[in-house]
């Protein structure tokens, strides 16, 4: 009777002690990317939910305690002190609304401290970031059925599932969609906001070094939004000059036409890359006017059930993000 | 008139053709061929022993609580079946189809299922495992227990009691339906606006979710009045409102929230209907629509909802703990103020399921704010469970353990749900898999709370007790799949991967994945124990007593054991807050009545079921736009209602001897006992 239960028991208790090994050995801290925030931005992220759960584990832990420490304690085989029909004390009582209540104060406190510092329409914390004196560079970003225009009405240029920014320079994010909601989000880097039609959202970062990173839409809008990644490429301010300056000289311009193309359902395998010439500064909000107008894009049920299920369609391979 | 759809429309079939049957699917069609066959052996055994009349009769038209709530409650475990299948081709899927190179089964180019057939299946577990899983659950729990929990006899209206069990029947059906007539949403289980409007949308899929939902969410609101009704009329004397047990004031908190929240969604869905149907533009981008409105309406009901299926839970825990600690409840009264608090601020705080909106730093920090102050009663409620603890002298039975893991999740998602609140850390995990770890903690603490009630009052209701070896088996195998299943997902959380992705661009994550998966299939051990354990119980049968745990507390541990049918054999008169307790402590807990007075109860009637089932046709008609149909169904209902309003039938009264002699043979009156046919009042004033 005893053996296999003990077994049994062991067993158990070896699955639950392998499982934070087993996961440690899979995944490696640099995995875990929201962890390692690049820029002032996402760094006060990160700042912030420490500082929170630290405070948190002021409670948690001591109740996590109790809970494991009481069950065993006063087990009826242990013989421990028992008092039935003890059911009130005001000092535990005051305890249990007054603390949480300080605590979630603070909590609240640091939040909404935290709320306006990293404020996607303004973050508070980028006054202070060094690229603060120089002019911010302004870019539009599309989100359509499932592919990102990302518009820069300064230099009149644009790109397909590429962000090109210079290093040092604070970013300011213009966003709108075609049809459906997503959500903008380049993990370490930009908050995720909401990309709605007939709306203009915002958000913004700066980062001073060169770096590649990977941004996608997380808010789902149909068959081909698993697809919808574009690379974010921060580079040199010359670089990003003479970037520009070829970019400009592409024969492919960006017209409202050449727009309503792009806008119809495509899924774009792997974010493969497209640049323009986009000399049309009112197109963003061409895109805006004519959805409020109702504009769609309309996605029949038979694309919706086609996507990825043909093999031919697929089989590229990515763009790498360079 | 209706709005031009997509392919051919005939104004006999509607919308529906024969391309509607996904026959070219090998996975549909394995499953219908499962299904059928369960229904083939279901059906054929009722007919094989003749039990064909007695389910009509004690079960299809009854209006008895308790066998509402068993009815409630295996529609609920169906479908938390159901659910889970759901959920485990997701995280197959994700395993299979994670990075470019990822190969491609069945048609799909990464993975086993394409975008559109994986999009349906994680709308089809939402709402599943929401509405037709949790929420019946819950109902069947609550109709149950309140009634024997303060000594009433039935719920204040059996019939609508009955309605309310149909319409939620009907929902399920419609979502079955649509796993082998056409398609269900994809449009996640919340219904994403403008993605569920017809020009991204124009399948019968979102009509389907809709109308599923519109009768679920009818039904529940019927369940709430009932409840609050019952619980505010039909305590036995004596029960004063503070001597009434903690499940029952949550209890009342929740259907306070389900009355004032259901019909906000049913007019989000109306709308939306009309927007799909007739072509308005209530929730288009375009042409004046506001699809935001549909977001704050949908999450005005929704956030509520998250707590109007949590506070039924708090309150099951609110009876375990203190029954297997042989002590009572520390802090009535705060437990009673926290459940109110909690569902109070429930109903203000629904933005932040929009944190990523742009409502700006006041509105962000205002619901930020408001959400965590929901920690607090949250907080009060785990320290009052935990001094009932203390100092108490506890067994470790399943419902117990239950109870414990569930305070544990509790603390897990109350610390991630925190950190969630906090809009700045939103920003960076919003959409993402945290958050869906997040929730599956707290949907799970609703589940432990619900397997130890279901194990706790098992043997109230059916007379012998689930077996405990195999419980416990079921337990600790489905703890750890749990563990292994959620733990990874936060850990892809933080490594960047968000919801509802057919294919995930990342491939080295795969090892999480794969202990994710892992999890899953220690899910389908603890299934068979599961099972096991249901065919064990069944199969010895061990009588129970009446006070089945032996340190019972409330008036439901007072009646026999199986409950009989008329739930007291007289009104039990309350002394005190843990009436048991106190007839224990007072040596006058087996005092027997010494004379019966006849009892009146309700008639068994059809008309719920009917209208159920009519209400079933009336949502598939709808779905396929066969106007005719809809039309005559909806009529058909109408029609049953006038005409039952027209019915005398006043129930019929069990005579004193009859109730003495069913209290001397309790099996005879046992829920599950085939009842002789009785003269029912109006037929006896013909007479």
């Amino acid at each position: 009777m005893k053996p296999p239960k003990q077994r049994r028991v062991s067993l158990l208790l070896k699955s639950l002690v392998s499982l934070p090994a087993l996961l440690l050995s899979g995944c490696t801290m640099d995995d875990l990317r929201l962890f390692h925030p690049v820029g002032l931005v996402a760094r006060a992220e990160t700042h912030y939910i420490v500082l929170l759960v630290i405070a948190m584990s002021v409670i948690i832990v001591p109740t996590l305690v109790m809970l494991i420490v009481f069950p065993l304690r006063y087990h009826h085989s242990r013989n421990a002190k028992y008092t039935p029909d003890w059911h009130f004390s005001l000092g535990i009582e005051l305890a249990a609304w007054g603390v949480p209540f300080v605590i979630v104060a603070y909590l609240a406190y640091l939040t909404i401290q935290g709320v306006y510092a990293v404020d996607p329409w303004g973050p508070g914390i980028l006054v202070n970031a060094p690229g603060a004196s120089q002019p911010p560079i302004t870019v539009q970003v599309i989100a359509t059925d499932w592919q990102w225009v990302f518009v820069y009405p300064d230099q009149g240029v644009a790109t397909i599932d590429d962000l090109v920014v210079p290093a040092g320079r604070i970013v300011k994010l213009q966003m709108t969609s075609t049809g459906n909601m997503n959500g903008f989000y380049i993990p370490q880097v930009a908050p995720m906001v909401d990309v709605m039609p007939a709306m203009e959202s915002k958000d913004a970062f700066e980062l001073d070094q060169p770096a590649s990173y990977i941004g996608f839409s997380t808010d789902f809008s149909g068959a081909g939004f698993s697809w919808m990644q574009f690379s974010t490429r921060v580079v040199p301010q010359a670089d990003f000059d003479a970037w520009v300056k070829s970019t400009q000289a592409s024969p492919n311009q960006l017209t409202y036409a050449a727009f309503q193309k792009i806008a119809q359902p495509t899924v774009n395998f792997g974010a493969k890359p497209a640049y323009f010439a986009a000399p049309d500064k009112g197109l963003f909000g061409e895109v805006i006017m004519a959805a409020m107008q109702g504009v769609v894009y309309p996605v029949p049920d038979s694309l919706t059930k086609k996507v990825s299920e043909n093999p031919a369609q697929g089989a590229q391979t990515p763009a790498s993000p360079q | 008139m209706q709005v031009a759809v997509d392919g051919p429309w005939s104004p006999l079939l509607g919308r529906l053709s024969l391309a509607a049957i996904p026959y070219d699917n090998p996975i549909l069609v394995t499953t219908f061929a499962i299904v059928v066959v369960l229904a083939a052996v279901i059906v054929g055994a009722a007919f094989y022993f003749g039990k064909v009349g007695y389910i009509w009769r004690e079960w299809i038209t009854t209006v008895d609580h308790k066998k509402i709530g068993v009815m409630y409650i295996i529609l609920g475990l169906v479908m938390l079946f159901r659910g889970f299948m759901d959920g485990a081709m997701m995280r197959t899927q994700q395993l299979l189809a994670d990075g470019p190179a990822s190969p491609g089964y069945l048609g799909a180019q990464h993975g086993y299922l394409p975008p559109y057939h994986f999009d349906q299946i994680y709308t089809a577990h939402g709402t599943l495992m929401l509405f037709f899983a949790a929420t019946p659950l819950v109902a069947g729990l609550g109709n149950i227990i309140i009634p024997l929990q303060i000594g009433a006899r039935d719920m204040a209206f059996p019939y609508l009691n009955a309605t309310s069990l149909w319409l939620t029947m009907a929902g399920a059906a419609l979502c079955m339906i649509s796993l082998f007539v056409g398609e269900f949403s994809n449009a996640t289980w919340v219904g994403l606006m403008p993605f569920s409007e017809m020009p991204f949308n124009p399948g019968v899929g979102v009509d389907y979710w809709m109308w599923a939902f519109q009768l679920s969410s009818l039904g529940t609101t019927f369940n709430a009045i009932n409840m609050i009704a019952t619980i505010v009329k039909m305590r036995a004397p004596g029960m004063s409102w503070f001597r009434m047990p903690v499940y029952c004031w949550s209890s009342l908190t929740t259907n306070i929230i389900g009355l004032t929240i259901f019909p906000v969604v049913t007019v989000a869905l109306t709308m939306l209907g009309i927007d799909r149907y007739f072509g308005t533009h209530f929730f288009t981008a375009g042409y004046g629509g506001n699809f935001m409105l549909y977001i704050n309406l949908f999450w005005i009901w929704g956030h509520p909802e998250v707590y109007f299926l949590m506070l039924p839970a708090f309150g099951l825990f609110s009876e375990i703990v203190p029954t297997f600690s042989n002590k009572a409840l520390f802090g009535y009264a705060t437990m009673v103020a926290a459940s109110f608090s909690i569902g109070g601020i429930g109903w203000v705080v629904w933005a932040h399921h929009f944190f990523t909106m742009g409502m700006g730093p006041q509105l962000n920090g205002y619901f930020s704010a408001a959400t965590m102050i929901v920690g607090i009663p949250t907080g009060v409620k785990a320290f009052n469970w935990l001094f009932t603890m203390y100092r108490g002298r506890i067994t470790f039975a399943t419902p117990m353990l239950w109870a414990i893991i569930g305070l544990v999740l509790l603390l897990v998602g109350g610390l991630t749900g925190m950190m969630l609140s906090a809009s700045v850390f939103d920003y960076t995990v919003h959409d993402s898999l945290f958050v869906v770890a997040h929730f599956h903690c707290m949907v799970l603490v609703i589940g432990s709370a619900l397997f130890a009630a279901v194990t706790y009052w098992w043997p109230k209701v059916f007379g012998f007790k689930l077996d405990e070896v195999n419980g416990r088996l079921y337990y600790f195998t489905f703890v750890v799949a749990s563990l292994l299943v959620f733990v990874p997902l936060f850990y892809l959380g933080f490594a960047g991967v968000t919801r509802r992705l057919d294919y995930i661009y990342n491939p080295d994550l795969k090892s999480l994945l794969w202990v994710s998966e892992g999890g899953i299939g220690v899910y389908f051990i603890s299934l068979f124990f599961f099972l096991k354990m249901l065919y064990i119980s069944l199969r010895d049968q061990i009588p129970a007593a009446s006070d089945s745990w032996g340190t019972g507390r409330t008036l439901e541990w007072l009646t026999h054991t199986p409950v009989p049918f008329y739930n007291f054999a007289v009104t039990p008169q309350i002394n005190s807050r843990d009436e048991l307790a106190w007839r224990k402590a007072n040596g006058v807990e087996n005092v027997q009545p010494t004379q019966y007075v006849p009892i009146h109860l309700p008639n068994s009637t059809a008309v719920p079921f009917l209208i159920g089932a009519l209400s079933a046709v009336f949502g598939f008609a709808i779905t396929w736009r066969i106007w005719w149909l809809s039309i005559a169904s909806l009529a058909a209902i109408v029609i049953i209602i006038i005409i039952r309003s027209f019915d005398k039938n006043e129930g019929y009264v069990l005579s004193a001897e009859e109730i003495a002699r069913l209290e001397s043979r309790p099996d005879l009156a046992s829920i599950i006992a085939e009842q002789p046919k009785r003269s029912s009042l109006a037929h006896v004033e013909a007479i």
